[in-house]
């Protein structure tokens, strides 16, 4: 039974990930990340598609090291736009979109006065699944919080596809409010066409009060946070 | 405002009509609050400014560092809060506050300084229209206005049901919402407390929202005044 299930499941899942994010762009979300001083700051921009704090994760883009961003969107409407960077407060914003025009925003971010209470990234990694004959691969992430207070913002971001994705926590967690589990939060995708390139991935977490680890990229491995002085 | 307190008082004495029994309930209260506007305003700020757990130094002023940014908060209010499914929906400006409050600072009864907070908020939007689910320099989301109208809905029904026998919405509407100058209290604990029939109301439910938001409809477009609306303060003093 539990066999199953996991059989329908998986391909329902690899279903949802597989599908491209961009596709005769029209309404464009761009803007610049800076910090309080006004300098500019590179890092991760990930939107939600819909109401904010929805949890249904859309696209997202890189901020370059100019702390410019640019999102091509399929439609208008409203998103969730989810600002990250290094040492810093993240920034959630609600925002609407016109079709066929572009948005621009200006983002602010804070430093974290402390990194004590961040959740914390563990370890980083890429598993063929065999059975499968590679045509799907495991990406996981050990995640742990001082506080125990994570939430469903477990992040991962293919830099490639510009698809961002909520990571399945260890046990299903039905109350998005509820504190999540640390462990082993994972995501299957679709490498029947092309092996995962770790180099296009890049991880983050929020927990429920907004500490943030930073942003991990390749080589995926954590290194100690610091305070932004 | 001693004074004032006293005159609220005998004109409740005084008055027959539904709307003085119930602006005269407002003014009764007053005895243990009023004449700590300031100084619940003052406590806002410290909340807003400091956080109480000393090992989460994250306020709310961290992140919400900019003082034009929030003054249109308090008029915009009741709103629909955006939160994971399926938390989302109408709030007071309280109700929203106490959610913020619980959250971050990790607070088992967020009540009292959320309180605290919103009247901070509310002394800030002083003078700013009363704006229901529009805040300014935000975009408008037409799922949340269409929300806002079902709550308003939801709110005409509930008062018909509960309050219509005795207060006329129409003379009522035009005095609620916010804080009562009297009493610096907040509408939504006064309300709770006030059931001369039926269960209470609880002062964080969909159902006191929805209340608000029918009343406070009546209001769009006046300005946020600190500590009520202009006709309490008018008879408070």
């Amino acid at each position: 039974m539990r066999r199953r299930a996991w059989v329908v499941t998986v391909p329902i899942w690899i279903g949802l990930v597989a599908v491209p994010v961009v596709s005769d762009a029209r309404s464009v979300i761009t803007g610049t990340v800076r910090s309080q001083a006004g300098q500019p700051l590179a890092g991760l921009v990930l939107l939600e598609k819909g109401e904010i704090h929805n949890n249904v994760w859309h696209g997202g883009a890189l901020v370059d090291a100019t702390g410019r961003f640019r999102i091509e969107l399929q439609a208008g409407g409203p998103y969730g736009v989810h600002v990250y960077a290094s040492g810093y407060i993240y920034a959630p914003q609600a925002v609407r979109v016109e079709s066929d025009k572009t948005l621009e925003l200006s983002v602010t971010l804070v430093p974290e006065p402390t990194r004590a209470n961040d959740p914390t990234i563990k370890r980083a990694g890429f598993f063929p699944w065999e059975a499968r004959q590679g045509k799907v691969t495991f990406v996981k992430l050990d995640v742990g919080d001082p506080n125990d207070d994570l939430g469903p913002q477990v992040m991962a971001f293919n830099a490639a596809t510009g698809q961002a994705y909520a990571m399945r926590p260890p046990r299903p967690v039905r109350d998005l409010k509820a504190n999540f589990p640390q462990g082993v939060y994972q995501l299957e995708i679709d490498t029947s066409r092309a092996p995962a390139n770790p180099r296009d991935w890049y991880f983050v977490v929020a927990d429920h009060q907004c500490n943030t680890t930073d942003i991990l990229s390749f080589p995926h491995e954590p290194k100690p946070p610091r305070v932004v002085q | 405002m001693r004074l004032a307190r006293s005159r609220g008082g005998s004109a409740l004495a005084r008055s027959s009509r539904p709307a003085g029994v119930l602006l005269g309930a407002l003014l009764s209260v007053s005895a243990a609050w009023a004449g700590d506007w300031e100084t619940l305003v003052a406590d806002g700020e410290r909340w807003w400014s400091r956080s109480p757990a000393l090992d989460q130094p994250v306020a709310c002023a961290t992140c919400h560092h900019d003082p034009d940014a929030i003054r249109g908060w308090a008029g915009s209010f009741p709103k629909v809060r955006p939160m994971p499914p399926p938390y989302t929906r109408v709030m007071t400006l309280l109700q929203a506050t106490a959610e913020a409050v619980e959250r971050h600072y990790a607070l088992r009864d967020a009540r009292l300084p959320a309180v605290a907070i919103s009247a901070f908020l509310a002394a800030r939007g002083v003078g700013l229209p009363i704006t229901p689910g529009v805040t300014p320099d935000q975009p408008i989301f037409p799922t949340r206005m269409r929300a806002l109208a079902e709550s308003v809905e939801r709110g005409r029904r509930l008062y018909a049901r509960r309050c219509g026998a005795c207060h006329a919405a129409a003379t009522i509407a035009p005095r609620a919402g916010g804080f009562l100058r009297a009493t610096a209290e907040p509408m939504e604990l006064f309300l709770e407390g006030h059931r001369p029939a039926g269960p209470p109301i609880p002062w964080n439910s969909l159902a006191m929202a929805d209340l608000l938001a029918y009343l406070l409809g009546h209001r769009v477009g006046e300005p946020v005044t600190a500590g009520g609306p202009p006709e309490v303060q008018e008879v408070s003093r």
